[in-house]
């Protein structure tokens, strides 16, 4: 029995700019923090060795407090063994890197820079495909097929890269055969690249970023633990949990009668978990003026208990119907502005962006009639 | 729309009680009654009826429900263009809404239904004023307001103001639309200016600064991060090459290559060599081929030659002979004619002697008749004397030096024999081989052949084969041609002392003095015929006659056959002289004869002397031209031989160029391969530098932030642009709201205003603001005044006339409405009443105008339809 945790982008170093306050610097600190939960994760399951497939820094050039503090951490967890591959954010092209790495990685962290087997215990090879460059434009991993091991020996891939759709860059295209772990008779082929936790077959499995990043995937972020009992046995795969952060999608959908109050709260996460969450509410469905401007107040009421909370109502409909019109007056200037507006927001033959400006405007047409005098 | 009936039931006062008020006419219908009759119930029955829902409760309606509780009815007839309608709401228990057509009992519409056929009627379309007008005491419109806004004195200042304003206000949005308006402008002033410039220090300029910020700030860094990535791939390209330059086996590859073209070049520069050599050697034998060649010809010609130049040579001989006999024969026939001269000289003289005696005599005889003849002769010798004179000076000029024309001759002989010795006069060598004689002498490295003269200059070396070297030398001073210039030198001297060009010349000149020479002699002869003793002698006997002694008588003999002889004598000395005239120029051009035939052969012979000397002895001639001629051939063949070896080398050789542009090339590949590598390192530590500095700057980072701030700044920017879209929007819907109402209704409302006004007002009239449509001032017996200082009266009596002009507005556009007054004139004094009458009357005319009052006595005045109140149970 080999037991191993699969990880990869940990994109250490990224920065957050996309955010403000000190929320950019708690993302960074949660994603060196990953090092210590994987380690602790690994202890914990009685795994010895640790596969970063890719990524691991998030710029080929990293500062030099994220590379050394990052080694410093790993070296604190021996004897663990950490096996580094170079991804499309690291790839081999950052040569000041890899060769800073080379120089000041400890025992036990292994840069896997070459394509050649490496053994990781007696009867175990991992055969990993470093990138080359940032888009190395062909399959790397096929060397596998033809790398001969000792009979009866574990052999496992690692590799950083497309299959099908999986890029985060979404330009590299088909790039790793699906069928890779069949074709090298590999035990377990470990993937990075996507964000997500992918399961491509029983021997092949993307582990996803243990700290997620983005709004993109909606799953928490996990970490891998490979089990494989030999050569033929399929592996037995558990996902454990490493994200501190939690980035979510709320959708928010909204029917006429609905109270949106009401369906805010249902979708809210609980008060205390909601410092740890990155939420955007989608808004979706239809609602009158009222209930719209309830909303927003709403969500900015609650905006302070989140890390970060926005609110997307580009799906949003706002009906407008004869007595909100009244509310905002029965007659006059006002009611005819207002029915202006209305008119405009309904009318096909003006552009989407005119549209919305119109509807916009009502609503705040109406916004302002009820906190003006009566 | 008009109104013909109103009922109520259990509202306010009249609780569980009904009242009803019928035969509501058109013009103007007046219901006066005391306070608490319920005429202001009954107003407010109408206007909930026209304007509150009947499902709703708000304070209006709550204010019509009686103390005890109950639902309030209100019930109206009403009159429009479509027919007559019954309108009736309840409200509370029991709630309904319903429209009934009057003339058929249908039930047109009901509750919801029935509220929209309502609206309709009283709106006619938002935009317009409600198609019921209401004035009540001291209000100017049916908006809520607060009792102390309603009671304070400035708010009925204010609300006077207003009087014409409430009805604005109801178009134009009133206070409320202000206020949005206040409120949107607020909000789109904090971001932009006026002219919709981002505002100085406003959120939007700052998040405009923000965004540009991180754009420099985002493409510095790409920047940074694109110099960085150049740096690194330029770095990963150079180790790449540097390792491939490094590589020992490309090194042993180039090194190799180098020696090869080393080798290469050296054969073929040692071919080049031997090339050259063969070069040489063709060139050589060429030569000598090309000289034997030429002698060869050279032995042709003069051997075709020398038979022709011989028969030339004894030609010229033979010349020479016959000049010389001829001058010879030339010689002696002017020494015969010399010696004739001589003899007929003599005997003349002897004639002469002989005849110069017996005239002597004769003279004697004839002494004095001589006498006679003296002066004659004198004369005549004188005549004598004169022409000998003129010849002699003639002779000075022509006389050439004595010997001087000979020795001119003998000189030019000289000078011919000197040259042909010359010619003739070089030392020469010739041998004879004894027979079987080994091999022939060499002179200067040319085999001596038997019998072959050969000439040389200064001195020559014969190798006789077994004795030694024999060298000659003919010790003769070089050139000695001092005789021949000498000679030349004296033939100028002489040409130039005569004054003459050729020796012919001086002959011709010589001839001519010796012409001269005889007549001279011939006058002397005369002259001292004529005067024997002496000119001077002659003139004495001349000079004195009879002075002469006669002589002793000579033989008398006979002068003239004397005379005869004599002149026979002297006719023969003419002719000798004459002949040898003749014969000197036949001598002189048999001298020129010979001095040419001379000198042609001394120039034959010097000829023959070299023709001699190539030939050679006749009889070897046939073997010299035989030997010649193998020369020839042996020679030309070596040549041939010689330039066939240097075609074969050419034809093998390497091309020397191409050799050396092989190592050249060769050795610039691994010169370069090592510049290469030296420059790669360079530009590798230099890179390092670069990449180190940049890399622990960490710009990548940098820049994935500053793209995510950018991102969300640009959002941000967005998001205030969107914003301002949207205020301005609505700002500008409100404007355009308000802006339509004016101009459909205040406008027109303005015009109908002013005739009314004047009906009021003859002393005063009222001017109004263009942009706000508000009375502004009122102008009044020549003053103006502030429209706010109006009286109580006034303003209402403006209210009421306002109300009138939209009424008037409404029926003009076809859509009546009636007016309905409820205490509106409290403030107005009798004058102004009775005015006001007046104005509504003649607004009645197409108007329905309902007015409800307490004044009995006052309204008492104002006609029109009395209206009465009556009991009524739905």
């Amino acid at each position: 029995m080999f037991r191993f945790l699969h990880s990869s982008d940990l994109h250490l170093g990224k920065r957050f700019g996309n955010f403000s306050g000190d929320l950019p610097s708690r993302l960074r600190e949660a994603r060196h923090g990953v090092i210590a939960r994987l380690a602790q994760h690994a202890r914990e399951q009685g795994a010895a060795t640790i596969l970063l497939a890719g990524d691991t820094f998030d710029t080929e050039t990293p500062a030099p407090d994220v590379r050394r503090q990052a080694l410093a951490e790993m070296r604190h967890h021996a004897p663990l063994r950490w096996v580094l591959l170079p991804g499309n954010h690291d790839s081999l092209q950052a040569t000041q890197l890899w060769a800073t790495l080379t120089a000041e990685a400890p025992d036990n962290v292994i840069l896997a820079t070459q394509a050649r087997p490496l053994d990781l215990a007696p009867g175990v090879v991992l055969l990993p495909a470093p990138c080359t460059t940032r888009r190395p434009g062909r399959d790397l991993t096929e060397w596998m097929d033809a790398q001969p091991t000792p009979e009866g020996t574990l052999r496992l891939g690692l590799a950083h890269g497309a299959i099908r759709s999986f890029s985060e860059d979404a330009v590299a295209g088909d790039v790793i055969a699906p069928d890779r772990a069949r074709r090298a008779g590999l035990a377990y082929l470990a993937l990075g690249d996507w964000h997500g936790a992918v399961e491509i077959d029983p021997r092949t499995r993307y582990s996803g970023t243990p700290e997620p990043d983005r709004f993109k995937h909606e799953a928490p972020g996990t970490a891998l633990l490979v089990s494989l009992a030999g050569a033929s046995a399929l592996p037995e795969v558990t996902a454990l949990p490493t994200a501190s952060f939690a980035w979510r999608d709320l959708d928010l959908h909204l029917l006429e009668g609905d109270d949106p109050l009401l369906a805010l709260a249902a979708v809210l996460p609980e008060a205390r978990a909601r410092r740890q969450t990155l939420a955007r509410l989608i808004a979706t469905g239809r609602t009158r003026l009222a209930g719209q401007a309830a909303l927003a107040g709403a969500v900015a009421e609650a905006a302070p208990d989140f890390a970060f909370l926005e609110l997307v109502e580009a799906g949003l409909v706002t009906a407008c119907e004869a007595d909100d019109l009244d509310l905002i007056d029965r007659g006059g200037a006002l009611r005819e502005a207002a029915n202006a507006l209305l008119a405009e927001a309904g009318d096909a033959s003006r552009s989407a962006a005119e549209r919305e400006v119109a509807r916009a405007a009502l609503a705040r047409l109406y916004s302002y009639a009820q906190g003006a005098a009566p | 729309m008009k109104i013909s009936a109103l009922r109520l039931f259990n509202v306010k006062r009249f609780a569980q009680r009904g009242v009803a008020i019928e035969g509501i006419g058109n013009g103007v219908n007046v219901l006066c009654a005391v306070n608490e009759f319920g005429k202001s119930t009954s107003f407010e029955a109408l206007h909930a009826l026209f304007f509150q829902p009947h499902s709703g409760t708000p304070g209006d309606v709550q204010r019509l429900r009686p103390y005890s509780g109950g639902s309030p009815l209100v019930e109206a007839d009403i009159a429009t263009e479509e027919g007559r309608y019954r309108l009736t709401k309840q409200y509370y228990g029991g709630r309904f809404a319903r429209v009934t057509d009057l003339a058929t009992g249908r039930l047109v519409a009901q509750a919801d239904e029935a509220e929209a056929f309502i609206a309709g009627l009283i709106r006619g379309g938002t935009a317009g004023p409600a198609g019921l007008l209401w004035v009540r005491q001291g209000l100017t419109g049916i908006e809520k307001r607060s009792k102390s806004e309603e009671d304070s004195e400035k708010q009925v200042r204010a609300s006077l103001l207003e009087s014409v304003q409430g009805e604005v206000e109801a178009v134009t949005g009133g206070r409320r639309m202000a206020e949005i308006m206040a409120a949107a402008q607020e909000a789109l002033a904090e971001l932009v200016t006026p002219s919709g410039k981002p505002k100085a220090n406003g959120r939007y300029a700052a998040a405009i600064d923000a965004r540009d910020r991180l754009t420099a700030q985002e493409q510095r860094l790409a920047e940074d991060v694109r110099v960085l990535r150049e740096a690194l791939d330029r770095r990963a390209v150079a180790v790449k090459r540097l390792a491939e330059l490094d590589d020992a086996g490309e090194r042993q590859a180039r090194r190799k290559a180098v020696e090869t073209a080393q080798a290469s070049f050296d054969a073929a520069k040692a071919q080049g060599e031997a090339l050259r050599t063969a070069e040489a050697e063709w060139k050589l034998a060429r030569e000598r081929r090309t000289a034997a060649e030429r002698e060869l010809t050279a032995f042709r010609t003069v051997l075709a030659t020398s038979d022709a130049h011989w028969a030339a040579l004894q030609g010229a001989e033979q010349r020479r002979d016959e000049a010389v006999a001829r001058r010879h024969a030339a010689s002696a026939g002017v020494e015969q004619a010399h010696a004739e001269v001589a003899a007929a000289e003599a005997a003349e003289q002897e004639a002469r002697q002989r005849l110069a005696r017996v005239e002597a005599a004769l003279k004697a005889r004839e002494t004095l008749a001589r006498h006679a003849a003296l002066s004659e002769r004198l004369a005549g010798a004188e005549a004598a004397r004169q022409a000998l004179e003129g010849a002699q000076a003639r002779l000075a000029v022509e006389t050439l030096p004595a010997g001087a024309v000979e020795e001119l001759q003998a000189l030019e002989i000289d000078i011919a024999k000197l040259r042909a010795v010359e010619e003739a006069a070089r030392p020469s060598v010739a041998i004879a081989y004894q027979p079987g004689a080994a091999s022939p002498v060499l002179m200067d490295a040319t085999p001596l052949r038997e019998g072959e003269e050969r000439g040389y200059e200064g001195q020559a070396q014969l190798v006789i084969p077994g004795l030694g070297t024999l060298t000659l030398r003919s010790n003769r001073p070089p050139q000695d041609n001092s005789r021949l210039e000498k000679a030349l030198a004296r033939h100028r001297a002489l040409l130039a002392a005569m004054g003459v060009a050729t020796l012919a010349a001086a002959r011709a000149r010589q001839i001519r003095a010796q012409q001269i020479e005889s007549e001279a002699r011939e006058l002397q002869g005369r002259l001292a015929l004529l005067a024997p003793e002496g000119l001077a002698r002659l003139r004495e006997a001349a000079a004195m006659p009879g002075a002469v002694e006669a002589e002793a008588p000579g033989p008398d003999e006979d002068p003239a056959p004397l005379r005869a002889s004599l002149a026979a004598t002297e006719a023969r000395r003419t002719l000798a002289r004459q002949a040898l005239r003749a014969a000197e120029p036949l001598r002189a051009r048999a001298d020129e004869a010979f001095v040419e035939a001379e000198t042609a052969l001394a120039a034959l012979r010097a000829e023959r002397t070299q023709i001699e000397a190539i030939l050679g002895p006749a009889e070897a001639r046939g073997a010299r031209l035989q030997e010649l001629s193998e020369r020839f051939a042996e020679r030309d063949r070596h040549s041939a031989a010689a330039e066939a070896q240097l075609q074969r080398l050419r034809a093998t050789v390497i091309d020397l160029e191409s050799a050396e542009a092989a190592l050249r090339r060769s050795r610039s590949v691994e010169d370069a391969a090592d510049k290469e590598a030296a420059t790669l390192r360079e530009a590798i530590a230099g890179l390092n530098a670069q990449i180190g500095t940049r890399s622990d700057e960490a710009v990548e980072e940098m820049w994935g932030e500053a793209k995510e701030a950018l991102a969300a700044a640009s959002a941000r920017v967005e998001g205030f642009a969107a914003e301002i879209r949207v205020l301005q929007r609505l700002a500008s819907a409100l404007e355009a709201a308000r802006a339509q109402a004016r101009d459909l209704y205040l406008k027109p409302v303005m015009a109908e205003l002013t005739p009314l006004l004047g009906l009021l007002f003859d002393d005063a009239a009222i001017t109004f603001d263009d942009k706000t449509l508000l009375p502004q001032t009122l102008r009044r017996n020549g003053h103006e005044e502030d429209v706010e200082r109006l009286s109580g009266g006034m303003r209402e009596q403006l209210s009421v006339l306002t109300r009138l002009a939209f009424a008037r507005l409404l029926a003009r556009d076809g859509r009546p409405a009636p007016v309905i007054l409820d205490d509106a004139l409290v403030y107005s004094d009798d004058d102004r009443i009775e005015r006001m009458f007046d104005a509504l009357h003649r607004q009645s005319r197409d108007q329905q105008i309902i007015v409800f009052s307490c004044r009995q006595r006052a309204f008492q005045k104002l006609g029109g339809n009395v209206l009465t109140m009556t009991d009524w149970q739905p």
